[in-house]
């Protein structure tokens, strides 16, 4: 059972602070969504969580220990932070095979995640002419290709389709039920609902509320509701 | 970093090899230099002109390494990968390291080619395949600190073939002289030539290779320096 620890993490760019003490944990056993306005740190966290970022001040842990500790780290912690990361002359199923070496995985954990992701035809295919949601999907591949215990996902809704979004919201669902700590960042505060335990609520680079679904739910009818009374007056970007 | 490493080649094995053409473009620029013939006062110096066109190819090779990744954006999932970013650096000098030899050894040989062997001759085509290799990792170190391809391979063909010419404009001639013995462009020269003992020439072998040594470390370290502190 592996928790993710966000303690205390600050960063300035220039003049304006991107994050201000964001301070929460991610428990396995239930998806967690990370929500705030456009600009109240929610991506520059999950990117300091695996290292991309750098904080001026505070930690971010995964079990205890920092990313970039971690021996053969996508095998800890799986990440789709940006569905454009990849090489475009590469088709779907090497990029997927180049990040298997690199964590010392045998080119059957390529096929089960490809075929996971629905994907299996089009791997072969280069990544180029991916659409966004075939993108968010070899992501999705390429962060369950360790089988980690911890998740995180950026907006891994955008750009799917219909059916994308039913197969994405299962899989989240599952793998959170198979005791995984899944942290998931969408605007989409319907999806979150039937989906999401958890909700940790940003605005100004710190958490606003943090607190169970079904709690928000009792206390305002919906989280949609939740979200927009808590946020009111919070600003993101300054 | 033997996961970096593995990384780095996987990459490479999986990729379409994209640093292949401008190492491709070297071989060919630096074994050209076969076909200028032997009618010469220095005629080692002659078929090791070469290596002065083949360097700009060898430089490209090195930036694409790195700054092709920051172009694609799969830099971030590189990192996601090797998170240690000096060991992500270090694999993809040891990965130009162990390309870049064997192709200008096998560049240098050609053009060399019907030469009478001897101890001018074999000094002055390891110090060209050393020197091409440094220059690889010139290109390398630039691209860490600029992440931009173009910007990189501007930046390196200045100091590999302009330096000389902007250092003509210093108006005092003490530091011209001193400045100029610090360019690569001084130290190919240096490197290549045969025949002129060190009174013709403005630097020593050796020096020369410890001047471009000294400008490839400069830039690997000033690009891992970059790396570390810089958000991805």
């Amino acid at each position: 059972m592996t928790t993710i620890e966000v303690n205390g993490l600050r960063k300035r760019f220039g003049s304006s602070a991107a994050l201000d003490g964001m301070t929460f944990v991610v428990r396995p056993g239930h998806v967690t969504g990370f929500v705030g306005p456009n600009g109240a740190g929610k991506s520059t966290t999950l990117r300091m969580i695996v290292g991309l970022d750098r904080p001026d001040a505070g930690t971010a842990t995964i079990g205890g220990r920092r990313y970039a500790e971690l021996p053969c780290p996508m095998r800890h912690a799986g990440a789709l932070l940006d569905p454009h990361a990849l090489h475009p002359a590469r088709s779907g199923r090497d990029h997927l095979r180049w990040l298997a070496r690199s964590q010392d995985l045998p080119d059957t954990r390529v096929d089960a995640v490809l075929a996971l992701a629905g994907l299996t035809a089009a791997g072969r295919r280069t990544a180029g002419g991916y659409s966004l949601g075939m993108r968010q999907r070899l992501g999705v591949a390429a962060a369950l290709l360790g089988d980690p215990p911890v998740l995180l996902l950026d907006e891994p809704f955008n750009g799917l389709d219909p059916a994308g979004i039913v197969w994405m919201r299962g899989l989240l669902r599952d793998l959170a039920a198979d005791g995984r700590s899944v942290l998931v960042s969408s605007h989409l505060m319907s999806e979150l609902q039937d989906m999401a335990g958890h909700v940790v609520v940003a605005g100004h680079g710190r958490v606003v509320a943090d607190a169970g679904v079904d709690e928000l739910i009792g206390a305002y009818t919906s989280l949609e509701a939740a979200y927009l009374e808590l946020t009111a007056g919070v600003g993101g970007i300054r | 970093m033997r996961a970096a490493w593995r990384a780095e080649w996987a990459k490479l094995l999986t990729g379409r090899a994209a640093p292949a053409v401008p190492l491709g473009l070297a071989v060919l620029l630096t074994a050209g230099g076969v076909a200028l013939g032997r009618d010469s006062v220095d005629p080692v110096q002659l078929r090791l002109l070469g290596v002065r066109l083949g360097q700009a190819a060898v430089a490209a090779a090195g930036v694409q390494l790195l700054a092709g990744e920051y172009g694609s954006g799969l830099i971030r999932t590189s990192l996601l990968a090797v998170p240690r970013r000096l060991d992500l650096l270090a694999a993809k000098a040891a990965l130009l390291t162990a390309f870049v030899a064997p192709a200008a050894g096998l560049a240098v040989g050609v053009a060399v080619i019907g030469l009478p062997p001897g101890g001018a001759l074999a000094r002055a085509a390891v110090a060209s395949v050393v020197y091409l290799i440094l220059v690889g990792l010139l290109g390398l170190g630039v691209a860490a600190v600029v992440r931009n391809s173009a910007t990189a391979v501007g930046i390196v063909l200045a100091l590999l073939y302009l330096m000389p010419m902007v250092l003509r404009m210093l108006p005092d001639p003490d530091w011209q002289r001193v400045l100029y013995r610090l360019t690569p462009a001084t130290a190919v020269q240096a490197l290549t030539t045969s025949t002129a003992g060190p009174v013709a020439l403005p630097l020593s072998p050796a020096a020369a290779l410890g001047v471009v040594a000294a400008w490839a470390a400069g830039a690997l370290a000033l690009g891992a320096f970059v790396l570390h502190r810089r958000d991805a």
